[in-house]
């Protein structure tokens, strides 16, 4: 999981390699917010997969790629 | 003590281990550094060996990451070890794991960051502010190689 200064730079880094999925860095943050603002809170509980893939949802990161399985 | 019934890709996770991990990162962000087993076992008051084997339970329940021996390697978005992702809030530093973990970090602390690292293409040093949760540079991107369904296979890849 590696950030680019762009999606040129990622197609020079993958050389004619398959892509994987590109993720804009607005996107990414929410993500990241939704998915580790839990982290230090007191009543801190282990997420279900349905909920993990619930915020996957929300942010927009859906189709077979995103699936958590 | 109560044990979670819906799991996310592990093993349940009770409260007492709730406790421990909770303890963990607590320490893991006060250190800015990750714990070892006589940080923790001071800080709970519990036996090292106690500690060692609540971590080993917490790193099958994927609520964290132990290396080979047994230490922490990840409590996620937090790295243990140097990574090319550091980020500054609230007046420390710590690792991050990837991109995603370096933007998780201040949202973790609910706090502002400013991410330290470089493009994976060309290496140009990149510096992130996040003010309010947003990035000041809207340009970058995040690639992810691995499908979602893999990514506990070999997290460290991941």
């Amino acid at each position: 999981m590696l950030l680019f200064r762009s999606e040129d730079h990622v197609d020079a880094w993958l050389a004619g390699r398959a892509r994987g999925e590109i993720v804009p860095v607005l996107q990414l943050v929410e993500l990241a917010y939704a998915w580790w603002g839990d982290r230090l809170e007191p009543d801190w509980r282990p997420r279900t997969r349905e909920q993990n893939q619930a915020i996957l949802d929300r942010v927009g990161l859906v189709g077979p790629f995103w699936s958590l399985g | 003590m109560t044990v979670e019934r819906r799991i996310p890709y592990g093993r349940a996770v009770d409260s007492a281990d709730r406790a421990l991990r909770n303890v963990t990162y607590r320490r893991f962000v006060e250190l800015g550094r990750a714990p070892d087993a006589m940080d923790v076992a001071e800080a709970t008051g519990m036996p090292q060996a106690a500690v060692r084997a609540g971590w080993q339970r917490l790193h099958d329940a994927h609520a964290l990451v132990l290396d080979a021996a047994g230490r922490i390697a990840m409590a996620n978005p937090f790295a243990a070890r140097p990574t090319t992702f550091q980020v500054d809030s609230a007046g420390r530093s710590w690792f991050a794991n990837c991109g995603w973990d370096a933007f998780g970090i201040g949202a973790a602390l609910r706090a502002d960051s400013t991410i330290h690292t470089d493009c994976a293409d060309c290496h140009d040093p990149l510096r992130i502010d996040v003010r309010d949760a947003r990035p000041d540079d809207r340009n970058l991107v995040f690639h992810v190689l691995v499908p979602a369904a893999s990514w506990w296979n070999d997290i460290g890849y991941t």
